[in-house]
This record gives C-alpha cells, structure tokens and sequence, in this order.
C-alpha cells in the first residue's frame, strides 16, 4: 500500500500537490480526508451503540461503547493498564533487542562468508519453518513458563525476519556496486561503510520494522498462553471474569501500539531513507 | 607437476560468483548436514551419559520409536484429518472474505477511501487479541476456530488482491478500450489475468497462515481433536517425544503446502518466466 | 459523403490540467488525410503526438475542434481504427494467436471467419509458426509484427502508428519499415505513423507533418511525391530529408535567438 503509494507520486510528477497555500483548500482537503477516515470507525460506533440502547444484544456478549470507553479509562487511571503495559513492553525490549541483534549479525554473517552460509542456512530454514506455536512446547519443558519462555519465543519472532531482511538486503546489492569501490580502491572496511550498510540499509529497516510487529505479535500469543502479568494476561483475566469490556479495552490497547509501532517506523524510514526517493 | 596445468582465470568477483554457483550446481551440499548432525550427536550422548533428566529429555532413537509409533496409530492420522478440515474451512471462508472486500476497495475508489483507513488500523491488531472475544462470541467449539482461522486469512487476500488489481497497467486498460471491451470483459479478460498472479500470492499466503492458525485455533480453543491436541497433550504428560512428532507433522504439512502452492503457480502463470523459443 | 478512411482533424486544440494548471498540449491541429494515403507526423519528444493520435483514438476526450472519421465525429474508441503503441502491449498470459482474437471480442465474424482472419494475418506480418508462442518468447521486432496484425484484424478503416518501431534495433527497424511499406500497399487502408525518426517519415510517408513543440502545432506539411515501393537511399527521399531535418535545426536556432 505504501509502497504503492508513493510509487504513485513518483510515478507522475503532475499528481504532487503544488503548495498554494490558499487556505481554505487545505482546511477543506484535509477535512474530506479526516471526515472519510472516521466513517467507518463511527458508523461502527454508532450501530454497536444503538444495539446496546436497543438491547438487541445482551451486555455479557457486547458492553455497549459508553461502558467500555469507562472501563479504558478506569483502567489507566487505576495503573492497572499502564503497569502491565510496562511490562509487556519491556518484554518486547528485551526479546526484540536480543532477536533483532542476532538476527542483525547473523544476516551479516550468512551474507558476507559463503561457507558459513553453507552450514548453517539449511538448519536456519528448518528453524524458521517451525512456527513459535510448535516451539512454545517444547521450551515449556526446558525453560519452564517464566520470562525465559517469553523473552525467548519473541526474540524468535524479531530474529527471522531481521536475519532475512539483512542477508538478503546484501546479496542484493549489485555486483557493478562492488565494481566501482574496486575501481576506487575502497578497503574492505570503507566498502562496507560505504557500500554495503547505505545500500543493504532500506532492507534491513523492513526487517527490523517486521522483527517489532512480530515480536508484538508474538508476545500477545505467549501472555495469552502463560502469564500472570502483561497486557495479553490483562485480557484472559478479564475474559475469566466475564468482563468483556475489559477484553476490548485491552484489545484497544494492544491496536494501539501496533499501529504505533507501524507509524514510527513509517516515519522514520521516511526520514532516514530519503536519498532512496531522490535517487529514483 | 603435471602438465597440462589449469589455464588460470582471473579472479573478480563476478567470476568468483558465477564459478560457486556453477559447483555448487554440480554437486549436492554436505555442509548443510553436519550442525544438524552435531546435535543430534549432542541430544544422544546428553540422554546417554544421563546429562539431563531422561524423564523428560528422551534419546533420539526413543523419539523416532514414538514417531513411528504415532505415524502407523490411527489416531495421528485422525487428528490431522480434523485439523485439515478446520484448516480448508477457516481458509475458504477468510479468502473468499479477502477476495470479495480486496475486488471492493480494489475497483472502487469510494470504497477504499471509506473502508481502507479502518481495515489498516484493524491489521494491527495482534490476532491473537481476537481470541478471548472470539471465545465469547463463537463459543468454544468449531465455529469459533473457523471464524479464527478466517480472521487471520483474510487480511493477506484482501491486500493482495486489492494490489494486484490496483497496478493493472493502464496501458491493457487503453488497449480494451481501443477494442471497445464491455466493463464484463474488460474484468474477465483483462483486469483478472493481469492481477492473478498477485492474488495468487495473497491466497498463498492466506494458506500458510491458515495452517498455523489452526495450530493457534486448536491451542487457544478448548481441546478437540487435531494436532494442536497432540502437543498439548504430549506437553501435559511430559511426553517430549510426542510434542517433537507434532511439531514435525506441524512443519512438514506447512511444508507440504508451501512445495504444492509453488508447483501450482509455476504451472498457473508459466507465462510470466521466460522460456525459449523452440 | 466521405469514402472510407477520410479523417478530417479541424481546428483541434487540447490542454492538460496538471495541478489546477492548464497547459496547452495542441494548437489549432487542421490536417485532411485522404483514403488510402500514408501520413507520417514527426517532431520531437513531447510536441503532443501521442496526443493526437490519442485523441483520433478516442482515448482521450475534452479538446476542442473537431475530428471525423468518414464525415461522422469520433465519440470514443471503435473498431473502425487501429492502433498500435510504442510498446507492444500485447496480454503476456495469452499466446501469439489469442493476443491477436482478442481484438476480435466484438467482431460480427462468425468463429470460422474470426479463425481464418487470425490466420491471415499472422500471415501478413510474416509469423507463421510462432502462434503459439507467448509474448515473453518473442523478440521486440516479432512482438510489435503481433501487435500490427492484432490492430489490423478487424479491418479497420485508418490505422494508427505511435512511433512502433521506437524500441527496436537499426536492423529490426529497417526491415519492419519495409513491412509496413508492403502492408500498407496490400492493404490499401489510411495509415497514420507518429515517429522522431525524420529517415523513417520520409521513407513511408505521402506527406509529412511537421510539428514544432509548446505548444503542439503544425509547423509545415511537406509532400512526398515519389511512388511507393521506395528505396531507402533515393536521391529525392535523402534530399527531403535534409530539408525536413534543417527544420528542427531552424527551431533550434530560434530557441537560442529568443
Ligand atoms: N495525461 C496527461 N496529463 C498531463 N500532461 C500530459 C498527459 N499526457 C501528456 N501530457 C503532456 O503533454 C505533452 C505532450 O505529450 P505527448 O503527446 O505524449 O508527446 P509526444 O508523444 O509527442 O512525445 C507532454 O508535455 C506531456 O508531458
Ligand atoms: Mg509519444
């Protein structure tokens, strides 16, 4: 979507909005655009709260939109929210900052020395196919249901993904790259300064971007399946006493950070990878 | 010294690529083999000398009984039969979900602009989020472990086939038109081939997905009978070699999918690769 | 009435908004193009070439003045004109044979007749024995022979040509010139060749069409009075040639002056 978007604007110079600055276009633009993004959303909204008024559908199965706004907030309010999500997050941190990592140095590795590759891809592979579901059983057993587990499957999550991105983010560079650092004489330190990390760096963004989602994702299973503290458990407690306005609020907040990671990576690949629009 | 010595070739890393390549062609790569082998060699001789607990850890030759064991039982084959049709249900119900919603937004401008903000706001829901609503709602039994499976297929369908539809050229478009196609056929013959292949990728995709879902569906919903049962269950008594066999029917039937899927789309969209003119 | 093939471009002026802006494309375009006459237009890279043909197509609509093919005004593509694009654009999932009856779709031909045309044309532009062969089997010269005998199929009364042979080699290039030449003399049909190329212009072209840039406009039509089949180093052709080419150099020396 993304992608294709901006390949749109690049595609036709004529479609890039001039800046004209008259006011009351830009007010009037970004309105529409607002006013079509919450349609949906509010429709939603309105038809979920019109079925509580109605008593169409009995609170147990769909607290109405009023009660489960006051129970998010309540929530923050007590700490409970926040103090799981802390430590959701640092969960997160750990495990994304383990895999990511790993993953950084072994898509480096498997990119740079052919043999290393050679013994170790195809285990990597097996490794990659078996999804955490199948994992999670098996370090039960070793590691017990603590933070180990944990840290561990959503390190798993992050480190595939990266470990992908960045080998194949380098042997995609061009050969004729190589070339000209080998015309001017570029060491080996100043080719992978200057050749390999800008040119493999767009590659190994999407996987630490993906490595994140994942590693989000994968916390929310593992705190679903055992633990007695986080947002996902927030959510099984709820469920177990049947507050399902509690479930939602904590869905809400589980989407919210999803989409935040996604926007902070959206802004900073932005950033940091300018000189790609440029180039093209 | 011999001597028809070897003419040497000079060495850039062109050529250097091209002659591994070319070897590695020629003949199969061992090397891929030994760390594998270094563990198993290490799993033997911990269970052997009685390094770690047996009770939980047992020797590879025991796991490969059980594999056999349970590869020969009935109920191996039983519990994958379920877990199959839970899977093929889940996934027909996500794709054609994907592929009506993905024609949608694809073909109508109003369409995306209304509904694609939420759907992509949606997506980043973790989904197994879903899961303690989808217990309420659906229950416990199948439909809820369909309804899970769909959830988490329609997302990849919907946006490849949103794509696929989306970058059609209009340069196929303009040669319809000069044809003076009907909207019917300019859907049927041109819009479709051209976006098939990307919703190929979606459906792909959603197949895969599926597939651990169900996994996921069989874990988070109430024990019924299915592979996932077979690793919990093997989790619950200790039976390590039991939860290593389901993971290998788990990862050799995404497997299975992945080398299947493949095969079909080479044959589907031969088009697309390069063959020579005989 | 007008016999088959008159198209009659009056008056055509086209512009195109590009961010609220309008900027003129074509200007005052007149040209009378006779049945069974061979116009070439030539001019540089963005002069609005596409464009008129495009318009003539009725890809592309909202300009003023009129065009009419046979005295009727165009409204919309139709099956009564042909064109072929700079790149083929043949469908890559559907073999030679099928890429030229899909323009067939909304043929009135019985099947056995839409068969036979198929076959005939394949014929025509020299193919027989790769109808079955996908466009990514093809070369860029065997590609843009489909995509003539796929604009040609349905007979059309006045075939457009947006600089065809643009991708191709020198050789490829020269030898689908004098293809076009044959066809065109078999045919007997309106052909209307958008090219840069002033050597292939001159070559194939009854009269050329000069068009000087921003905006679009008809800067000289020169005659070309020599009988088809021509010989590519005639010492006429060579001599309009140069006559042509001294054109584009004057605009160039008046951009410099101004
Ligand atoms: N759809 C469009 N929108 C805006 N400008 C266009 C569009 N199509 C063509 N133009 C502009 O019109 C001019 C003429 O284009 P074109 O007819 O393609 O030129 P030519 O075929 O002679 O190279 C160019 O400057 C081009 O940028
Ligand atoms: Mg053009």
């Amino acid at each position: 979507m993304n992608a294709q978007a901006t390949q749109l604007a690049l595609g036709s110079p004529t479609l890039s909005p001039v800046r004209t600055w008259i006011v009351p276009r830009w007010i009037g633009q970004s309105f529409a655009v607002t006013a079509r993004t919450l349609f949906l959303p509010l429709l939603i909204l309105g038809l979920w709260q019109l079925t509580s008024w109605r008593g169409w559908i009995a609170p147990q199965i769909l607290p109405a939109p009023t009660i489960v706004w006051a129970t998010f907030v309540e929530l923050i309010r007590s700490g409970d929210t926040p103090t799981n999500l802390l430590i959701s997050l640092e969960r997160v941190g750990w495990g994304f900052l383990a895999g990511g990592s790993i993953g950084l140095v072994f898509g480096i590795l498997m990119a740079q020395f052919p043999s290393f590759r050679a013994y170790v891809y195809p285990s990597f592979t097996i490794f990659t196919q078996v999804p955490a579901l199948g994992w999670i059983p098996l370090l039960m057993m070793f590691v017990g249901i603590g933070e180990a587990l944990k840290i561990i499957i959503i390190a798993k999550a992050a480190m595939v993904p990266v470990a992908i991105n960045t080998f194949q983010g380098i042997r995609n560079i061009p050969e004729n790259h190589f070339e000209v650092a080998s015309v001017f004489r570029l060491t080996r330190l100043q080719v992978v300064h200057k050749v390999i990390l800008p040119a493999a760096l767009p590659s190994i963004f999407t996987g630490l971007r993906y490595g994140l989602t994942h590693a989000w994702l994968a916390l929310v299973t593992v705190e679903l399946l055992a633990s007695s503290e986080g947002i996902g458990f927030q959510m099984v407690w709820g469920r177990q006493l049947f507050q399902l306005d509690v479930v939602i609020a904590s869905i809400l907040v589980i989407g919210i950070v999803g989409l935040s990671i996604d926007l902070v990576f959206s802004l900073i690949e932005s950033r940091l990878l300018r000189w790609r629009r440029a180039a093209f | 010294m011999s001597i028809s010595r070897p003419i040497p070739i000079p060495s850039t890393p062109l050529i250097r690529r091209a002659a591994a390549f070319q070897a590695a062609l020629r003949r199969p790569d061992y090397r891929g083999l030994y760390l594998p082998a270094a563990l198993v060699v290490l799993w033997s001789l911990a269970t052997y000398f009685g390094w770690v607990d047996t009770r939980i850890l047992v020797s590879p030759l025991e796991t490969l009984k059980t594999a056999w064991h349970l590869l020969i039982s009935k109920m191996l084959w039983v519990s994958l039969g379920y877990s199959l049709a839970r899977d093929a249900s889940g996934f027909l119900a996500g794709s054609i979900i994907g592929l009506l919603l993905g024609t949608l937004l694809g073909t109508s401008r109003l369409a995306d602009r209304l509904i694609s903000p939420t759907f992509h706001a949606f997506k980043q829901i973790a989904v197994f989020a879903w899961i303690p609503l989808i217990a309420v709602w659906f229950g416990l039994g199948e439909p809820a472990k369909i309804a899970f499976i769909a959830l988490v297929v329609f997302p990849p369908v919907l946006l490849n086939t949103f794509d696929g539809i989306r970058s059609v050229s209009r340069d196929y478009i303009e040669v319809a038109r000069a044809f003076e196609f009907s909207t019917l056929q300019q859907s049927l013959r041109v819009i479709l081939p051209a976006a098939l292949p990307q919703i190929f990728t979606g459906l792909r995709l959603g197949l895969i997905y599926a597939w651990l879902a169900t996994i996921g569906a069989e874990y988070f919903l109430k024990a019924a009978p299915g592979v996932g049962n077979i690793l919990i269950d093997g989790r619950e008594k200790f039976l390590m070699d039991q939860v290593i066999t389901g993971v290998a029917v788990v990862a050799a039937v995404g497997y299975v999918f992945h080398y299947l899927t493949a095969r079909l789309e080479k044959r589907l969209l031969s088009w697309r690769t390069r063959t020579d003119v005989p | 009435m007008a016999k088959p093939g008159t198209l009659s471009i009056v008056n055509v002026s086209k512009k195109y908004k590009v961010s609220g802006r309008e900027f003129p494309v074509l200007e005052d375009i007149s040209l009378d193009i006779a049945p069974g006459e061979f116009v070439s237009v030539v001019g540089s890279s963005g002069c609005g070439k596409s464009t008129l043909l495009r318009l003539v197509m009725g890809l592309d609509n909202g300009y003023q003045g009129e065009i009419l093919l046979d005295g009727v005004k165009i409204k919309g593509p139709g099956l009564d004109r042909g064109i072929v694009f700079q790149e083929h654009r043949l469908f890559p999932w559907l073999n030679v044979e099928k890429n030229i009856g899909l323009a067939l779709q909304n043929s009135p031909l019985s099947p056995a007749a839409r068969r036979d045309a198929i076959r005939e044309h394949i014929e025509l532009v020299g193919l027989v024995g790769f109808e079955k062969a996908l466009p990514n089997q093809l070369s860029g010269g065997m590609s843009q022979r489909v995509a003539i005998a796929r604009a040609l199929v349905n007979r059309p009364e006045i075939l457009l040509l947006d600089e065809p042979f643009g991708a191709l080699d020198a050789i490829n290039r020269t030898k689908l010139q004098a293809e076009l030449q044959r066809i065109w003399q078999v045919e007997g049909i309106t052909m209307v060749l958008v090219t840069h190329d002033v050597e292939e212009a001159v070559f194939l072209g009854d009269r050329i069409v000069v068009m000087q840039q921003r905006p679009g406009r008809i800067k000289r039509i020169v005659p070309v009075t020599k009988p088809h089949p021509r010989t590519r180093n005639d010492f006429d052709l060579l001599q309009i040639r140069e006559s042509v080419v001294a054109e584009f150099s004057n605009v160039a020396v008046e951009t410099v002056i101004a």
